[in-house]
């Protein structure tokens, strides 16, 4: 990948640690293979970010970049879950088809991750504006909180999907 | 590999705007997008978009987050979204977490048992996606089936039934001689829907299923429709009407010949654009989108089935129209950019 005579820190980190990050995930997967991927996608994060210097406490870095990818999958797991179940409950000729269920979820993954962290009611709130069209008044009523409480919901997530679309 | 990040790409580009240019960006949205706005308000509003740049920079680029959202179905992603929130907290809540969650398990799966695609499989014949095919059943009725369609067929000594269990099919009923029931009169012939049933008189229509109601619209002969609850109405050719448990009304026009898909086509006159794409999106996968600033236009012509990415490519040349392709199966139908 590199042309430099000097020794990679990521081919390093990944010679000297993988077997331990890969074990790492496996007891937390129960899973081999799952293990593997998620293995595999934390030194691509480690690659994207590029650690200038060798790190002084590798597996501690390693952890904290499986720690999000796993917490992320299980994210993905309750929410492939819970669009599972929703779809149950819909009646036949409203099924979408196999492939708009795809980018379906994939877009509902997407927005899951966007909203992350936000208060349940914010949240809500926000779901509310954005999928049902309410507007603020009717959100207020809905979450029995006042008219300006609902506004400052609206714009809490606002401004939080904007700092992720358009990092300063 | 990764799955796609709602709207990451412009962020590398992204010119930083200051904090308080965006939060007043925020609250005009607030305001204008979410609330019940004053004419004075957006006057306003347009008066600060003009002030600065930037001002309307940052309004354009909340306004672009609203595509995260769009051409979403409505209840299922809200059920989901808010189920998965749920399920995350409760769980984190929960100290029975492995009781809890197979329960979930259980009723999920008694949930499919009642709703997943079995009727595909019960069904004498079936089409997938821009699929048509044709039936001849043996008292000489033929059934043509759309798109997406399912039925199964019963032929007794008292009675010849159909049974639409989804989608759309065109019946040209068989004239069944010979095949007097025992009473001695013409076995009927009825076609049941989950919304209520039909008896065909000697006749040719075209049937439709849909969430919540049923679409039928007679081209020959006599059809009485018989909703669940309400009473029964008579169509002679040329009517459609609407039916579904306690009523049945009559369809308004939408300009689209009806069974023209027998022929492989959507045809018409004085068609609204956003009824066309509604039409022509049951026979393609993927989204297909019709941006509420061209919905209202008007098209008459024939519209091919058999390739309907040609069809839309014929639109943007025939129409002051333009795709965006979002993915493959994502199309959004704009107008064409001013000049």
């Amino acid at each position: 990948m590199s042309l430099t005579v000097q020794p990679d820190p990521v081919a390093e980190l990944y010679r000297s640690h993988h077997g331990w990050l890969h074990g790492w995930l496996r007891r937390k997967l129960g899973c081999s293979d799952k293990a593997a991927d998620l293995a595999h996608d934390t030194f691509l994060r480690v690659l994207a970010r590029r650690p200038a210097s060798a790190l002084e406490q590798p597996r501690a870095y390693l952890g904290t970049i499986a720690r999000g990818l796993l917490i992320d999958h299980w994210r993905r797991r309750e929410l492939e879950q819970a669009w599972l179940d929703t779809l149950a409950t819909l009646p036949q000729p409203q099924l979408p088809s196999l492939e708009e269920r795809a980018i379906l979820l994939e877009t509902l993954h997407a927005i899951d991750r966007m909203l992350d962290g936000l208060k349940p009611a914010v949240r809500q709130a926000f779901l509310w504006a954005q999928l049902e069209g309410l507007s603020c008044p009717r959100i207020a009523e809905r979450l029995g909180v006042s008219l300006a409480t609902a506004e400052r919901y609206v714009a809490q997530a606002l401004r939080h999907c904007y700092a992720l679309h358009f990092p300063a | 590999m990764n799955p796609p990040k709602a709207g990451r790409a412009e962020a590398t580009t992204a010119e930083a705007l200051p904090d308080e240019v965006v939060d007043a960006a925020i609250a005009w949205a607030v305001k204008l997008d979410y609330g019940t706005p004053t004419p004075a308000q957006r006057a306003e509003l347009e008066h600060w978009l003009a002030a600065d740049q930037r001002h309307a920079l940052a309004w354009q680029r909340l306004r672009s987050m609203r595509k995260d959202f769009s051409g979403l179905p409505q209840k299922l992603a809200l059920d989901t979204l808010n189920a998965v929130d749920n399920r995350a907290r409760s769980r984190r809540r929960s100290s029975l977490k492995l009781l809890s969650l197979g329960g979930a398990g259980l009723f999920a799966a008694w949930m499919a048992r009642q709703h997943t695609p079995w009727q595909r499989l019960v069904a004498d014949a079936s089409t997938g996606l821009g699929e048509r095919r044709r039936l001849e059943l043996a008292d000489g009725t033929v059934l043509d089936l759309n798109t997406d369609s399912a039925v199964s067929t019963t032929l007794t000594d008292d009675s010849r039934l159909i049974q639409l269990h989804r989608g759309e099919v065109r019946i040209a009923t068989g004239a069944d001689t010979g095949a007097l029931t025992r009473r001695g009169a013409k076995r009927p012939f009825l076609v049941r829907t989950p919304h209520g049933t039909l008896e065909a008189l000697g006749t040719r229509f075209v049937v439709r299923l849909e969430a919540e109601r049923g679409w039928v619209s007679v081209q020959e002969g006599a059809v009485s429709v018989q909703p669940e609850a309400a009473p029964a109405a008579l169509l002679r050719p040329g009517e459609s009407r609407w039916f579904l448990h306690g009523a049945s009304l009559p369809a308004p026009a939408d300009g689209m010949e009806a069974g023209a898909w027998t022929d492989g086509v959507i045809a018409g006159h004085d068609i609204r654009l956003a009824d066309l794409l509604a039409e022509l999106g049951r026979y393609r996968r993927g989204f297909l989108v019709c941006d509420p600033r061209v919905a209202d236009l008007r098209l008459s012509g024939i519209y091919q089935l058999n390739d309907t990415d040609a069809t839309l490519a014929f639109l943007t040349r025939t129409q002051p129209l333009q795709l965006k392709y979002r993915s493959r199966f994502w199309v959004r139908v704009e107008p064409l950019d001013q000049p």
